[in-house]
């Protein structure tokens, strides 16, 4: 069965397990099938979290829990040791530049994102989660970019679509700036 | 419930709800309890549109009374809980057995003992499931892997409560609860739903628990006539309390027998690669999926190795044991406990096969993990 | 609820199950007599035997539902009212009638107690407070009066006990009060007012248990007994005794309190029709 694991990590709050939402939901909607888990702590804030996706082309994932990633999203330093060695080889990592000054050592690719600071240039550093899946989805083409913005507009409340199309079209405009330096 | 057809993206506990309400469930009565609040939570919405009744009581122990007293009322009826909470809602659990009243009651199993790990999941509820409240009495447990089969085994524990008169425990593991798997939700129509039969006949000389030849008599509704007589104490054909020794016999005996007459009905169990197998491992719930996939992996390098993967936990699927190890020369019995299913794998096979591996420290055990140990015996 | 062409000629063995006589209670207890008060107020209101449903607990207290002519639940010790809460909710057609005991209501089962008093959920509970634990063979219970001896107060009760009304009133029972046995017609009508109230009803009946806490604190026999309850009560003096410990100090008799806070199963019913009308 063909298929992909993803791990969006970083401290509790920081909107994490609404990025695994908003691509499952973008997922389905393209006949995909995903698995999210999430690391669960008792804190609801602050503290590490993740929250992890496999996706399968069809039917349910054999196995429904992360064993090699194919991409890893770290927004927070304190996500860097735990998912280390869970990556596979070759594997894309999108690290936050501001927010993340460790490096995870291995064969990945690895690149350093400006999604907390281009967050607080919109005006709300909550949207770097936002930025950061769209600049996801941008460069791993992981499912079609139009289908993403549906799933955030069908799924935002009205209060925060405005914000959260902008950070998405950051997300997609990073993407494309990591796509044309490589 | 006819709209939900397109795939959705649904968690184990919510689906747990759905198929509940969706197998005609409309009393739950709960308490919260981490990793399980969220079908409390789901029900709490879901009920009062169907005309449903929930209610969060003041312990765990009132909301296991409070769903037997309504199922008493007529009502098909869930609760659900956790580790400390299963525990004490153990005694009760004894008294819809020994009165023979149909309810789901659903424990989503965390790391234990005592207070445990609240978020790390554990499968070492296995024994407190079948044994955990006191005397001999039957006990139905289902264990789903996957958020499909949460949906799917929620409505056969309906369906086995109210054809068997009997609780049935749906022992999902915290994985299983709180993973989000995309699912196509059947349409109502698809369904298979069952009925608890209702005494209907003459109400003079009516006996509630007369031995009938499925072993299930027919359930006296409230205000319907019958005004009979239920107690947890021991009971003869009448209902009424009695201490006589082929009585007794005879009353605690059909409630254990009802369950051996009917174990096709009750037994599932998914076997995989089986015919051939040198080594079979037998695992469940999200370590059952672990082992697929590693059984998979262990195919791919060659080596005979087959998965037994029961869906009913109690009564243990026996003879699809027994037929499933011929060949092997090696049973491998993954969990997430210290060794609880084993033992009764021990039972049916002998201890020279069996090789155990364990893991309770609130990590799901992986198919590398299995892999490894399948290698090592191989 | 369905009325009766006549309230006339109580025959008490309409409503009994004759043939589980004769019943196990002692000579000379108290909680037959409250048996009688329960089905005579039944009786009186024309209530339907087959909407009658009686959930009792452990305990003297508990066997009692056996011996009724009606549909009856003999549940876990301490948990009728939660047993109650699930059938009165699904089935409101129902009269719902606890018999519980000072054990049962008040020690295993008292979180339940204060719960159904708070939601107010339509029933009626009676407590037979007969300050012992008869049928296990004579322990202090939470009502037994301070000193008195029983099987595990060998030198005397030394805990202090509880006012059950006083804790149903506060816990928010929608009507409370309290009666002895030897006024059976009193007891009769205020558990008539209970059945006819239309929340939770909370009535606490002051019975004997002759044979084994009266033999131990050699409190005579059982006309005795319930001649001194009769007169350590005061039924026109609530309000003033509020300082006073429970026993053998005097005791209000009568409705104690009564309030109109909204009964939960109408209220619920209510919420759910507007969930309903909006899911379509």
């Amino acid at each position: 069965m063909s298929g992909f694991e993803i791990r969006f990590s970083g401290a509790g709050g920081q909107g994490l397990q609404l990025c695994a939402k908003l691509l499952s939901a973008a997922l389905a909607r393209e006949g995909k099938t995903v698995a999210i888990s999430q690391g669960y702590e008792p804190t609801s804030r602050g503290g590490l979290s993740r929250a992890d996706m496999v996706v399968s082309d069809e039917g349910a994932a054999e196995y429904p829990l992360v064993t090699a990633l194919d991409y890893l999203v770290v927004l927070d330093r304190a996500a860097v040791g735990v998912s280390e060695g869970l990556v596979r080889e070759g594997g894309l990592i999108l690290i936050d530049a501001r927010r993340v000054d460790k490096m995870p050592r291995g064969k990945y690719e690895i690149r350093q994102m400006p999604f907390s600071e281009t967050a607080m240039r919109l005006g709300n550093e909550r949207v770097a989660n936002v930025i950061a899946l769209s600049a996801l989805v941008g460069i791993g083409n992981i499912c079609a970019r139009e289908t993403l913005e549906q799933t955030i507009r069908t799924g935002t409340p009205p209060k925060f679509l405005d914000l959260n199309i902008e950070a998405m079209q950051q997300g997609y405009a990073l993407a494309d700036e990591q796509v044309a330096a490589a | 419930m006819s709209n939900r057809t397109l795939p959705v993206n649904i968690q184990g506990n919510h689906a747990c709800a759905l198929g509940a309400v969706a197998a005609g469930c409309r009393f739950y009565a709960g308490y919260p309890i981490t990793p399980s609040s969220e079908v409390a939570e789901r029900m709490s919405a879901e009920l009062p549109k169907v005309g449903g009744i929930f209610i969060q009581m003041e312990d765990e122990i009132g909301s296991m009374g409070a769903i037997i007293g309504a199922s008493m009322g007529g009502s098909k009826v869930m609760t659900a809980t956790s580790g400390p909470g299963f525990s004490l809602k153990q005694e009760n659990i004894g008294y819809a057995a020994m009165t023979e009243t149909p309810c789901v009651v659903v424990n989503v199993m965390r790391g234990g003992p005592s207070t445990g790990m609240p978020t790390r999941p554990a499968q070492g509820d296995v024994m407190q499931a079948r044994w955990g409240t006191h005397g001999d009495h039957p006990a139905i447990v289902l264990v789903p892997s996957s958020v499909k089969e949460v949906f799917d085994e929620t409505v056969r524990a309906f369906n086995l409560a109210e054809t068997l008169r009997t609780p049935v425990i749906l022992l999902i593991d915290e994985v299983v609860g709180h993973l989000v798997e995309t699912i196509a939700l059947p349409k109502a129509s698809e369904l298979d739903l069952v009925d608890r039969k209702w005494a209907d006949g003459p109400k003079k000389g009516f006996q509630p628990f007369a031995v009938t030849d499925d072993m299930v008599p027919p359930m006296p509704r409230p205000g319907d006539g019958y005004r009979a007589h239920f107690t947890g104490l021991t009971h003869d054909e009448s209902g009424f309390p009695t201490q006589k020794p082929e009585k007794v016999a005879q009353a605690v005996g059909r409630i254990l027998d009802k369950l051996e007459r009917h174990r096709d009905l009750i037994e599932s169990y998914e076997a995989l690669q089986t015919d051939d197998a040198e080594l079979l491992v037998v695992a469940y719930g999200i370590t059952g999926r672990s082992a697929r996939k590693a059984v998979a992996m262990a195919r791919d390098k060659g080596l005979k190795a087959g998965l037994l993967r029961p869906i009913t936990l109690w009564p243990f699927p026996e003879a699809a044991l027994k037929e499933a190890t011929k060949n092997a020369r090696h049973v491998l019995v993954p969990e997430m406990n210290a060794g609880q299913l084993c033992y009764e794998v021990e039972r049916i096979c002998g201890t020279e096969r069996i090789a155990r591996l364990n893991r309770f420290d609130g990590e799901a055990i992986s198919p590398a993990h299995i892999l490894e140990k399948i290698e090592e015996l191989a | 609820m369905a009325v009766a062409e006549s309230v006339d000629n109580f025959e008490i063995n309409d409503y009994l199950r004759l043939e589980m006589m004769p019943h196990f209670l002692c000579p000379g207890c108290g909680h037959g007599i409250a048996m009688r008060a329960l089905l005579w107020a039944v009786h009186e209101l024309g209530i339907d035997k087959n909407k009658l449903a009686i959930v009792s607990g452990i305990g003297c207290s508990g066997r009692m539902g056996a011996y009724v002519d009606a549909n009856t639940f003999h549940v876990t010790h301490g948990r009728p009212l939660a047993f109650a809460t699930g059938l009165a909710l699904a089935r409101p057609d129902l009269e719902v009638v606890v018999i519980t005991g000072d054990g049962d209501a008040l020690a295993i089962g008292g979180n339940h107690l204060i719960h159904a008093c708070r939601r107010n959920l339509r029933m009626t509970c009676l407590l037979l407070n007969n300050e012992v634990y008869g049928m296990t063979g004579g322990q202090v219970s939470p009502t037994t009066s301070e000193n008195r001896l029983t099987t595990t107060t060998p030198a005397g009760n030394l805990e202090p006990v509880f006012d059950a009304c006083k804790l149903a009133e506060a816990a928010g029972a929608g009507l409370v009060g309290r009666e002895v046995t030897l006024q059976t017609p009193t007891l009769k009508d205020l558990i008539k007012e209970g059945l006819a109230y239309p929340g939770f009803a909370f009535i606490e009946v002051i019975s004997d248990c002759t044979e084994i806490f009266g033999r131990k604190n050699d409190l005579g026999n059982s006309p005795e007994m319930i001649l001194s309850q009769k007169k350590s009560m005061r039924p026109d003096s609530y309000g003033t005794v509020v300082d006073e410990p429970f026993r053998p100090n005097s005791l209000p008799t009568g409705v104690l309190a009564r309030n109109d806070r909204p009964e939960y199963g109408e209220t619920y019913r209510n919420f759910a029709k507007s969930k309903q009308g909006r899911a379509k």
